[in-house]
């Protein structure tokens, strides 16, 4: 089909064409690379994108698959529901079970009920690498929404750990509102983590910082399209060195307005 | 008073409640989950006994029960005897006729279930029948309640139907609203008295379960907190 990404053995093929309020998506892009990155402003349809590889929505028109599994092609009829799908995700909005402990949440999605032991080394694992180690027994009101949103990202992680089979990861700004210290020592523990694993992750982000610090691939996405896809490196090198210069700015003013 | 009566009661109303939990909960979960003319449809179906005179329901249910029907020369051939004036028979009666007292409260708490903790345990690869077992269940399980009781209540207090399609056979088909009524014929009114106060009780106990239980839970875990 003309027009369709040809590279041959990539993970993920996207090929979308959806209407949402008054933005037209027209989306094509292949994964390449383990951890991959979309990037654009809010509203510009990232989340759908995502959503409809998850299977959350029905695109008007797409062909969307991964390695060898058609997961949605809308000419010949096929969408495979989410749960039956080779994907694992986790929403914006963390969603923990309420009436369910940190531990019981983590383990929701696990393919391993027969391993207990190894299922609750991967949970203490996941607890530590996320710093939320001794947090298993809390319930979701006893924990802050820093930390729901991690123990909701070590549950998606859970469960595409738990498959035998190739996953796709997919994360909706997993690390939004969490401060920087922690969440670039977290994002460069989990990529090495999720690499050994060889579980493939798609995620949303609009903070040029958490794109670098993953020295992941870039897919910027603008009006409904996909304007450019590369290295962060490539991609964001405008948006960081407006963010250089908006930095200079500001440890020049501090330095003119501090008493000499 | 009539204990006779009383047994039957409970015993029609305990089958009816166990029977229409098993039918309402996946209807009522298809109904919530639904959406366009088909659920409209099913939703005026069940609905329908809320406002069709007990009457009419009985008397349809008795001519469908009966050899003037295809369907009931067939019953009437599988069982060896009609379905009307029987126990059998004044338990199907019940539950249609309690129906939309099991569905309704269910279709209310499954809808008010937030859809993306759904979206979430689809996301984790939970497939739809566990996320209903240990996500929306739970999370409706007030409604459960008010579903179990609300059906047990009123097919305790059920007359019209019962009267056009049991008789009144002591022992099979004389429930206790029934034999009120034939007391009050007799002009019996100090065991008449007797009879109505039972039925009050019921229909008293039954609304504070209702209103206390999920109170009661709320506390328990509020100490639970404490002690963690």
């Amino acid at each position: 089909m003309e027009g369709r990404p040809t590279l041959s053995g990539s993970l993920l093929q996207v090929q979308m064409r959806h209407r949402v309020g008054g933005l037209a998506l027209d989306i094509r892009f292949a994964l390449t690379q383990p951890w991959t990155v979309l990037f654009g402003p809010s509203g510009s349809g990232k989340t759908t994108v995502l959503r409809a590889i998850a299977g959350f929505v029905r695109p008007d028109d797409a062909a969307i698959r991964f390695g060898d599994c058609v997961l949605v092609e809308r000419g010949a009829g096929v969408f495979v529901p989410a749960y039956a799908r080779p994907v694992r995700s986790a929403a914006q909005t963390a969603m923990l079970f309420p009436q369910q402990t940190v531990a019981a949440n983590l383990l929701y999605g696990s393919r391993w009920s027969s391993r207990p032991e190894e299922e609750q080394a991967l949970a203490d694992e996941l607890l530590g690498l996320f710093r939320m180690t001794g947090y298993g027994q809390r319930m979701e009101d006893e924990l802050s929404g820093g930390e729901r949103q991690r123990v909701s990202v070590a549950r998606a992680v859970f469960a595409a750990a738990t498959r035998d089979e190739s996953t796709l990861l997919l994360l909706d700004e997993p690390f939004s509102g969490m401060d920087v210290a922690l969440r670039d020592q977290l994002l460069t523990e989990l990529r090495e983590w999720l690499l050994k694993r060889g579980i493939t992750v798609l995620s949303v982000t609009h903070d040029v910082g958490e794109a670098f610090h993953l020295s992941a691939e870039v897919i910027r996405i603008a009006d409904g399209k996909v304007a450019q896809q590369g290295p962060v490196e490539v991609v964001l090198a405008e948006e960081r060195r407006r963010l250089l210069e908006q930095l200079r700015g500001e440890q020049i003013s501090a330095v003119k307005q501090s008493p000499a | 008073m009539d204990f006779e009566a009383l047994w039957l009661t409970l015993r029609l109303a305990v089958g009816t409640t166990a029977i229409l939990l098993v039918i309402a909960l996946p209807l009522a979960w298809w109904i919530a989950s639904g959406r366009g003319a088909g659920r409209a449809l099913v939703q005026s179906v069940v609905a329908l006994p809320l406002v069709l005179p007990p009457t009419v329901l009985g008397f349809y249910l008795l001519v469908a029960m009966g050899p003037l029907t295809a369907p009931g020369r067939f019953l009437i051939r599988l069982l060896g005897h009609p379905l009307a004036f029987s126990f059998g028979g004044l338990l199907v009666g019940s539950v249609l006729y309690s129906l939309p007292f099991a569905v309704q409260p269910l279709v209310a708490g499954f809808e008010s279930v937030d859809r993306r903790y759904l979206e979430a345990a689809a996301g984790l690869g939970a497939t739809p029948r566990k996320i209903f077992w240990t996500l929306v269940l739970p999370m409706a399980r007030a409604s459960l309640l008010t579903s179990a009781v609300l059906t047990f209540t009123h097919t305790v207090g059920e007359f019209g139907v019962v009267l056009m399609l049991g008789g009144n056979i002591p022992g099979a088909t004389r429930t206790l609203s029934i034999s009120l009524y034939d007391l009050v014929q007799d002009g019996n009114y100090a065991a008449a008295n007797r009879t109505a106060l039972v039925l009050v009780c019921f229909a008293t106990v039954a609304l504070l379960a209702i209103y206390l239980l999920p109170s009661i839970r709320k506390q328990d875990g509020r100490q639970a907190d404490i002690v963690r």
